[in-house]
């Protein structure tokens, strides 16, 4: 497809790319303010909200940008974070005076933001966020603290949930106008002074703080146009004031409008809460209508399409999550989740692969943004166009789109209770998970475990060694273990433990989510809430339920792995003596080590090794499964760990699959660095085997090739076949990193770290780990310069 | 399916022995004796112990598992390849894999089951099953029996050979083969002798017999710096070639890739003319034959 990012998106990325990320005090500001001195605490609380939200958009800054096609900004700074005091807010100040020195995400904040922070916000919401709310004082503190640094669990429903797909598709058939019909029905049938009422017209208020928001950003346009000099300027301002006076209220007949609406929606959802994933969904599907229709009318095209494509994608790169550094460690990249699905099949299981589709594709490669998290659905019928393009682009280094298999996911969410055509309407949130689009309130991200700490404690009795007191179950010696099975009902007496105190503290959590606070807007914008005359946070959408993500689990089923072929096949070590290395992190135990490391693991298509992994899988899956969520529907598990893999690695001793106190455990379902011996096709069908059906919230898995891969002529088309192999076999998710030399750099210096990485030497693939070292030089070499060696590229 | 073959590898995700992804199995043993040879974990027909020193730490776990005695305190020699049966055992007691165990034993319906748990990959990507070696036609009742098997279960065959078999057992095979990469190294039966210690008489013919049938044959050349590399050899090779009919001649690059590993096989070093200036020398080795073949009328692949 010929179409390019044009000068204008070039110049806004570049704007974007060199802007200083913010801490931007306005929303806690304006939200402090209007509960201090406006609110009406005799109002129900779900309207004093939607009252907030109200106030926020219309008093906060109006930024329009040289060149901007779409407007409106998430904070007063071209690039920024909000802070959201009545949740984690208050958390996160905690590193107020260390905002812009921190080396990790710096933040800038703006002159006398910090005093007014300090002064006005902190004050007033120490005592009220949602923590402080969802439980007794005392409980209260102990478990800010703990959340801080924790060990079992962390628990991000603290920070309120979002984690949704917004119906855009009704808010583009609609319009708030149309909502406000809707409203004005339902309301007939509920009793004055019900909560049902309350709730109802807290969408009313929504609505016209939306609508309101576009006027503000209407009226600066005009503004701007009447000072602009340049004429081309000037009219592309009209432009924008005229968008803004009709959308969100009226639906939209432009793509243009279509956009702009969306955009306004996706920003005002940010703001009411958590600003983390609130995910536009199949944009492609949304606005493919809209475009057929201006297409052939010839008042648009493909290449002015794209460009107001790119202009969307970096709006959504404006804003930035801003969290402590404490925070930070468990969820790093300055992620915001806002994912993009594109392809895929319709409701009725036709493909809907579109042009869009392919502009979505070809903007993601062109215009390689931090946001949005694009995903790419596949499924049988999927054009061969559609894979080779996006094949194409994971070949020469893009890391997107991540990829998900339509056969997999789409009786994964029907088994959540969603309907066929929902079902196979799903689009992704946040990072991975699968959600019927419009009508999931799901809570997808509510809470990280840490399993292989569950391990370490079975290990050692429920007290971690070197531990002052125990901390898990009281379970009895491992010594006592004469199987396999009995290690692993240690693991789930641990687990259970575990598994219950975090269902309690976050049944409170939930419970303080629907108490204190409400979301009116994300309710209108759900399917379900109006029709139930209920907030989304109180279980009013179609859909409910909760994922919990298991943190660490190829660690412990790798464990479980080693001390089963050790210890009670080959008997070469004892239980006691395995208990007892781990304990002293190996020192003096070497040899045991490298007998740990040897044993079987996952990722090598090796059935025994894969099959621990879904053991383990299960065992957690079962154990949420005994309770459900406050809101209604079930407790689900998810596999991805975002960078909990990291900071739950780091209060974890060592483990019996020879991984070293502190260190990182594997990233979500993918084989521990340095497990993988057998290349790609037998990790692949590894992560297919899996019993994936008990993945309801998603996984990730990383595929990661050597850059031979990529710099080949054929690189592209053996990407594919993988990927479709992988998706036939049964695969999931697939995310594909093409590596890069550093990787081969740090291989050649640290032997033993990535023997499963293969480098084409000449006719040939072999493992870097078997090379000599002038061999290995030769091989970094080559990537090093890119230069594509015409002579020895193939043999 | 009961059949027994030797092989010492089963590499997944080979991209470059064939169409596709495709998965090449090893076979152990080869009559030839290349002075390059980069796999000289091939050579031996018989399962064999390969001791790596600089992995060595010592633990001596080796010597209490050995049943015959066959190991030695000395880190140079650690492995008395007189009385080494190969059993394996101090390969299964060594923790830090400094001994392994080159070589095992699959009965046909096993490789079978190993090779088709990539078959979604062929499938998606037109590859499947090669055998290479080492030299196959070595062991020609095993991969006859294979190669039977596995087209029968619908995978493709392509076999990676020297041509040093007897024509008589090997045509069975032909019509379950759907590429055979053949190897020429030199036309010169003195000179063959000289780079691989084998006559090349059956090699050469076998060729002609192929090419008669009009197999699917990719007739390959590994360039060899110093070696076999010089103007007459490859004239020789470019009329040989073209006398068969065949226009596509596939060049190999040489590199030291043998080396290291002979040290842990106990194989003296074969006598590579001054292997720095070889492996020096290799790109430039090949970017001269590729130019002379193209100028004798072959189409040249790399």
């Amino acid at each position: 497809m010929t179409v390019t990012v044009s000068d204008r998106v070039r110049a806004l990325d570049r704007d974007i790319r060199a802007a200083a990320p913010h801490l931007c005090a306005e929303r806690a500001l304006l939200v402090t303010r209007y509960f201090k001195t406006r609110a009406d605490p005799h109002q129900p609380t779900v309207m004093q909200k939607a009252e907030a939200l109200r106030f926020l958009l219309a008093n906060k800054a109006v930024h329009i940008y040289p060149g901007e096609l779409l407007v409106g900004c998430f904070t007063a700074h071209r690039v920024g974070g909000g802070l959201y005091p009545e949740l984690h807010g208050v958390a996160v100040l905690e590193d107020l005076f260390a905002f812009e020195t921190r080396p990790v995400n710096p933040l800038r904040l703006a002159p006398g933001d910090r005093y007014r922070l300090l002064a006005e916000v902190l004050p007033y919401w120490v005592t009220r966020f949602l923590a402080m709310r969802a439980f007794p004082l005392r409980r209260a503190l102990a478990f800010v603290k703990d959340q801080l640094a924790p060990r079992f669990y962390l628990i991000n429903e603290t920070g309120g949930v979002s984690h949704f797909v917004p119906d855009y598709a009704g808010l583009l058939r609609h319009g708030t106008s149309g909502y406000r019909a809707m409203v004005a029905r339902e309301l007939a049938s509920v009793a004055p002074g019900s909560a049902e009422e309350s709730f109802l017209r807290s969408v009313l208020i929504a609505c016209q703080a939306l609508e309101e928001f576009a006027a503000g950003y209407a009226r600066k346009a005009a503004e701007l146009a009447g000072a602009e000099t340049d004429p081309s300027r000037r009219e592309e301002l009209r432009e924008i004031a005229a968008t803004c006076r009709r959308v969100p209220a009226q639906p939209p007949e432009t793509f243009r409008e279509a956009l702009q609406a969306i955009l306004l929606a996706q920003i005002a959802l940010n703001l009411e809460s958590l600003d983390n994933a609130v995910s536009p969904g199949r944009l492609d599907q949304l606005l493919w209508p809209t475009y057929q229709r201006e297409v052939a009318a010839g008042r648009l095209d493909a290449q002015a399409a794209f460009e107001l494509l790119g202009c969307f994608a970096l709006k959504l790169c404006e804003i930035v999550p801003a969290f402590s550094r404490r925070i930070t460690r468990f969820h790093g990249g300055l992620f915001n989740g806002q994912v993009v699905v594109v392809g895929g099949q319709d409701r009725d299981g036709a493909d809907a692969t579109n042009e869009l589709t392919m502009l979505f594709v070809e903007l993601m490669d062109q215009l390689r943004t931090r946001q949005p998290n694009y995903h790419a659905r596949l499924h049988p019928g999927s054009p061969r166009s559609y894979r080779a393009r996006i094949a194409a682009a994971l070949a020469a280094g893009a890391v997107s789109p991540a990829l998900y298999n339509d056969d997999v996911i789409v009786p994964l969410v029907r088994s959540r209770g969603a309907s066929l055509e929902d079902a196979r309407d799903y689009a992704t949130v946040g990072c991975v998970e699968p959600v019927a689009s419009g009508n999931s309130f799901l809570s997808t991200d509510a809470a990280l475990v840490n399993v292989p700490l569950c391990l370490e404690l079975a290990l050692h009795g429920g007290r971690q060694p070197r531990a002052w007191q125990r901390t898990g179950a009281a379970t009895t010696a491992i010594a006592g273990c004469a199987a396999i099975a009995d290690v692993i009902e240690l693991l789930r007496q641990q687990l259970d433990f575990a598994l219950h105190r975090l269902l309690d503290d976050l049944g409170a959590i939930e419970r303080a989510n629907g108490r204190w606070h409400p979301t009116p807007l994300t309710s209108m914008l759900l399917g379900g809430c109006i029709a139930n005359h209920r907030d989304a946070s109180s279980g009013g959408a179609t859909y409910n339920g909760s994922g919990i993500q298991a943190v660490g689990v190829v660690d412990v089923a790798d464990s479980l792995s080693a001390l089963d072929h050790l210890v009670f096949r080959e008997c070469r070590a004892t239980l006691a003596e395995v208990a007892s290395a781990c304990r002293n992190n190996f020192a003096g135990a070497e040899k045991l080590r490298a007998r740990l490391r040897a044993a079987p693991r996952y990722g090598n298509d090796d059935a025994a090794a894969d099959g621990m992994v879904g053991r383990v899988m299960t065992l957690f899956a079962d154990l949420l499964r005994a309770r459900t969520s406050w809101r209604g529907g079930e407790y689900v598990a998810g596999f991805y760990s975002v960078t909990a893999h990291q900071a739950f690695g780091e209060v974890v001793g060592a483990l019996p699959n020879g991984r070293g106190a502190g260190e990182p455990f594997s990233s979500g379902l993918s084989p521990q660095s340095g497990a993988e011996r057998r290349g790609p096709t037998a990790t692949l069908c590894s992560m297919a085997h899996l019993p994936l059906a008990v993945a309801k919230n998603g996984a990730n898995f990383n595929l990661e090739l050597a850059p031979w891969v990529g710099a080949e002529e054929q690189g592209a088309a053996w990407l594919g076949a993988l990927i479709d192999g992988s998706f036939a076999e049964g695969g999931m998710q697939l995310q594909v990193n093409v590596l890069d030399p550093a990787v081969l750099i740090e291989a050649r210096d640290h032997p033993g770290r990535y023997p499963g990485l293969l480098v084409r030497v000449s006719g040939y693939s072999a493992y870097f780990d078997d090379l000599s070292p002038k061999m290995k030089q030769e091989i970094i070499d080559r990537t090093m310069y890119g230069r594509p060696n015409a002579l020895s590229r193939h043999s | 399916m009961q059949q027994q073959g030797l092989i010492f590898d089963v590499q997944r995700f080979s991209v470059h022995d064939g169409p596709g992804i495709r998965t090449t199995v090893f076979l152990k043993g080869c009559p030839l004796r290349c002075r390059w040879c980069q796999n000289p974990e091939s050579l031996r027909p018989r399962q064999e112990i390969a001791f790596f020193a600089e992995r060595c730490r010592g633990h001596g776990d080796c010597f209490a598992a050995c049943p015959h005695a066959a190991l030695r305190r000395s880190p140079a020699a650690r492995l008395d390849r007189e009385r080494c049966t190969g059993c394996g055992d101090c390969a299964g007691a060594c923790a830090a894999a400094a001994l392994r165990r080159v070589g095992r034993s699959v009965t046909v319906a096993e490789l079978l089951a190993e090779v088709s748990r990539d078959r979604s990959f062929y499938a998606s990507s037109g590859g499947g099953v090669t055998l290479s070696g080492g030299e196959p036609t070595l062991q020609m009742p095993f991969i006859r029996a294979f190669a039977a098997a596995a087209t029968g279960a619908g995978l493709t065959v392509g076999l990676q050979t020297c041509g040093a078999f007897s024509w008589s057992a090997f045509a069975p095979l032909l019509a379950d083969l759907a590429l055979i990469h053949y190897d020429l190294k030199a036309i010169d039966g003195r000179l063959h002798r000289e780079l691989t210690g084998a006559d090349n008489r059956a090699i050469l013919s076998n060729a002609r017999e192929l090419a008669e049938r009009g197999a699917p044959v990719l007739f390959r050349m590994p360039v060899i710096p110093g070696a076999n590399d010089t103007a007459d050899n490859l004239e020789a090779v470019a009329r040989f070639v073209l006398g068969l009919g065949a226009r596509r001649l596939h060049l190999l690059r040489y590199h030291a890739l043998g080396e290291s590993k002979l040290a842990a096989l106990g194989q003296p070093r074969p006598p590579m003319p001054d292997d720095g200036l070889a492996s020096r020398h290799a790109e430039a080795s090949l970017s001269g034959a590729v130019r002379r073949l193209r100028e004798l009328g072959l189409e040249v692949s790399t």
